[in-house]
């Protein structure tokens, strides 16, 4: 409170314009319960193929399963026996940096293979038998979140993750066009005679909330957002865009906990080599600019950025260069300050996989999870995950 | 009929009513009004747009000439739009709206992206063609379609090393739903769907060294099944009936499942999976009309645009903008999200695409402009006029024709033919309040409203 008090009596008052960023957080910090602490997700869509994007490059098994789609050449050494795959070159910087944290094996018990019901148990959050129809960052947002502003997914439609019981985050690909479309007075004039009381309890009701809560969104993102703090260069794609409306928000001091952002196109069943290898450079590309942003205003320290994928794919390649759906997978953490930076886990043995010949998961995703709502956004995983989960120790 | 009972069924089993369907029926029975749609939908007209470009090509010249495949991936995703175009455009104007509107379900059912248009167009079709057919040929038929066998990588599933895509998804996706398979019967599930291949033309071919005739054990039974067989062995579960039967329950009628009803569905779907039979039986269901179901639909983007277009005709000057407006609703048609489809009901809102329904329906068929009825009215006409350039979609609107259809209902009536299910009682205060001096002017007004969502 002193704090407070000295801020306020010093130079913010007067120029709020010369505060440097860790200040405004600060006080962002003192007038909210939540934190200031970000979260960037980033969501590699399909089932990437993560023995070749974390490579065994030391291990015969690796290149027995897989005689054609081995990769050898111009791998980016870690340590005696992982690699980066040549696509994500800009990521070795991070992790020479210690700004990055690769956790390997991460999955959950009794896997699904299906492409939607595995992403909707990542985002979800739940056990493979259970069903939830809230996301594991919507139950966060119930409980700390007021405005959908507060979780903002960089696409035309959102996602479960950011779906709570009560709470809904806000998904925009483009802010400006949200805001001119709220302004119309008609719309003013229909929501001040609205009359319920039970707002999301019918479909009619849930158009009324989602109405209301366009209009105060589009109105606090448009007002809020300072265009010119992003000067960085971002790759010409949906995805560099994504990332700099992200950090356009980030940097702009938007009252936002949770951004998301995806990149589809991993589910290569076919022909894999070339995908993977376009998609992985988009994404390390982009993903560079946007920590080269976030450094230069200030914001990355209070910025944690994860990226996954709803599963990884079979050890051993299939008849047309390609994989199929496997199980473990490996995670990023990339963020300033973390405990255990680097290859934070041993990857699974290639000789003990199971029954369908998938890597063994070590680390279940909620650990990972766990670790970032309590360590991270400073919350208690009560309400949020439903299992007890041992936290790691990547923050 | 009940004009609230003749709505609700026009809009579930095809694309709103309009006033002379109301007049037509005023008198008739259900049996008549339900049998009168099924007949318009007799026949299959299929939906064919000028492919002559891409005939005549042998897979020899596409290895003298590399480029050549480039050239007509990019010829094709052209004309993908412009069959993108020719769909809506049916869809607009089609009489026969409960094969159309089945062929939209099926398409949300049997889910499958495909960039090349030739295959496109034939498996548009063929979902057209099965709409009310038998569901058993459909899903065989479905299973040799060029779309499907590449969209879920059937022809790299060979004998020697099996793809699972496709055998997963058939039981997950299109018959049982999840938990009613093993693991293990979907690896010998695809088995039995090796070799399936498809000439360039699109035409089925089996690869008999490719296809895998040995022993299968599948759901318990063991046997040398071939795909046809699997399908068949899976249609004999119950569970397939069922899981139809809910999907067409939670589309058609509502989004929560009553058991009974769903099983009383089970009961005419299962015994010879006629499709025409089903849903027969469902529109003459009494309970098919309860206030409960009536009006408390989220339409879907298509469901949306098309029933403005079926109220007020209008035509976009860049006819490729109707691809955008479908993107900026959440909904492309032939361009699905994932092998699920689109999730549907509130899926389809958040804070997004709630504005731009709001406001579509002004900037399409009134120049962005909603009557406010106040003073400065006018000032807003010529701002509106002023900036007309600036709409970011330019339109042509047939109200002539609006006007004509609506003669006979007065503008106080509009709504009851507008708006499915009820206002809300503020916003019926609003409107009350509103001076109606002009058809076109309310008609807008309530299209930007909340409740015009709903069917």
């Amino acid at each position: 409170m002193e704090r407070r008090d000295f801020l306020r009596n010093s130079a913010l008052a007067s120029s709020l314009f010369f505060v440097p960023n860790f200040v405004r957080a600060f006080e962002d910090f003192e007038a909210k319960s939540i934190g200031y602490k970000r979260l960037v997700i980033i969501q590699l869509t399909g089932g990437n193929d993560g023995l070749n994007t974390i490579i065994p490059y030391n291990n015969d098994l690796y290149y027995n399963a897989r005689p054609t789609l081995g990769i050898k050449n111009d791998v980016i050494k870690l340590n005696d026996e992982l690699a980066l795959h040549p696509s994500l070159k800009p990521l070795q910087h991070l992790y020479d940096s210690g700004e990055l944290s690769i956790i390997n094996n991460v999955g959950y018990p009794n896997p699904v293979r299906s492409h939607f019901r595995s992403m909707d148990i990542w985002q979800s959050g739940s056990s493979s038998d259970e069903y939830l129809q809230s996301g594991w960052l919507g139950r966060f947002l119930d409980k700390h979140g007021k405005h959908p502003y507060n979780a903002i997914e960089l696409d035309e439609t959102l996602s479960l993750a950011l779906k709570g019981e009560t709470f809904n985050g806000i998904a925009t690909n483009d802010y400006r066009t949200l805001y001119k479309t709220a302004r119309d007075p008609y719309f003013q004039n229909v929501l001040n005679h609205y009359n319920d009381q039970h707002l999301s309890e019918h479909n009619l009701g849930y158009l009324y909330k989602n109405m209301i809560d366009a209009k105060s969104s589009a109105n606090y993102i448009y007002e809020t957002t300072k265009v010119k703090l992003s000067q960085e260069d971002y790759p010409q794609n949906k995805f560099g865009k994504q990332l700099k409306s992200t950090a356009q928000f980030i940097n702009s001091g938007l009252d936002t906990k949770v951004f998301y952002n995806a990149l589809d196109g991993f589910d290569t069943h076919a022909n894999q080599q070339n995908t993977q290898k376009r998609l992985l450079s988009i994404y390390a590309e982009a993903l560079f600019s946007f920590v080269k942003d976030l450094k230069r205003n200030g914001t990355f320290e209070d910025t944690l950025i994860l990226t996954f994928s709803e599963f990884g794919r079979r050890v051993k390649q299939n008849a047309a260069n390609g994989t199929d759906h496997g199980s473990a997978n490996n995670v990023f953490v990339v963020g300033k300050n973390l405990k255990t930076a680097g290859v934070y886990n041993q990857l699974s043995s290639l000789s003990d996989l199971d029954d369908n010949g998938d890597l063994k998961f070590t680390v279940d995703f909620r650990q990972v999870y766990a670790t970032i709502l309590e360590n991270w956004l400073g919350t208690s995983t009560k309400g949020i995950i439903s299992v007890p989960q041992r936290k790691l120790k990547f923050i | 009929m009940k004009v609230e009972h003749l709505k609700h069924l026009y809009w579930r089993a095809g694309f709103g009513v309009t006033p002379s369907i109301l007049e037509h029926y005023k008198n008739a029975t259900k049996s008549q009004v339900v049998s009168d749609l099924f007949k318009a939908s007799e026949t299959t007209e299929p939906l064919k747009i000028d492919l002559s470009e891409f005939k005549g090509f042998k897979t020899l010249s596409f290895k003298e000439n590399p480029k050549l495949i480039k050239e007509l991936a990019q010829k094709s995703r052209k004309r993908l739009m412009d069959f993108n175009i020719a769909w809506v455009n049916r869809l607009n104007t089609s009489d026969a709206v409960l094969r159309e509107r089945m062929t939209l379900f099926w398409a949300n059912h049997f889910v499958c992206g495909e960039k090349n248009v030739v295959y496109a167009q034939q498996y548009n079709n063929m979902l057209r063609e099965y709409a009310l057919g038998n569901f058993r040929d459909f899903v065989k038929a479905m299973s040799k379609e060029a779309a499907m066998i590449k969209y879920l990588n059937l022809r790299q599933n060979v004998k020697a090393q099996p793809n699972e895509n496709f055998a997963r998804e058939l039981m997950e996706l299109f018959t049982l739903g999840p938990g009613h398979y093993t693991e293990n019967d979907i690896k010998e599930s695809a088995r039995a769907f090796t070799g399936y291949f498809n000439m360039l033309d699109g035409t089925f071919r089996l690869r008999r060294f490719q296809h895998d005739y040995g022993q299968k054990t599948f759901m318990g039974r063991t046997g040398n099944f071939n795909g046809d067989d699997i399908i068949d062995i899976i249609l004999e579960n119950r569970q397939c009936a069922k899981f139809i039967c809910e999907k067409v329950y939670r589309y058609f009628v509502n989004e929560i499942i009553d058991k009974n009803r769903v099983e009383s569905m089970v009961e005419v779907f299962f015994e010879d999976y006629d499709i025409s039979r089903l849903m027969q039986y469902v529109f003459t269901q009494d309970w098919f009309y309860d206030n409960d179901n009536i009006g408390n639909k989220i339409k879907s983007p298509i469901d949306y645009l098309v029933g403005l277009s079926r109220t007020v005709p209008f035509i976009l000057k860049n006819e490729k903008a109707v691809i955008k407006l479908q993107k900026l609703l959440g909904q492309t048609l032939l361009d699905p999200p994932n092998v699920a489809g689109w999730k549907g009901h509130k899926a389809w809102i958040d804070a997004n695409t709630i504005m731009v329904r709001l406001k579509l329906p002004s900037v399409l068929l009134n120049g962005g402009m909603i009557a406010l009825d106040d003073e400065k009215d006018e000032m807003r006409r010529q701002f509106f006029k002023r900036n007309k350039s600036k709409l970011p979609i330019k339109t042509l609107a047939n109200w002539d024709k609006f006007q004509n259809e609506y003669k006979k209902i007065s503008i106080e009536d509009l709504d009851s033919v507008l708006i499915n299910g009820q206002l809300n009682k503020g916003t019926l205060t609003y409107l009350k309040s509103l001076y109606k001096d002009s058809k076109q002017k309310y008609c807008i007004q309530l299209m930007s409203l909340p409740e015009y969502q709903m069917c």
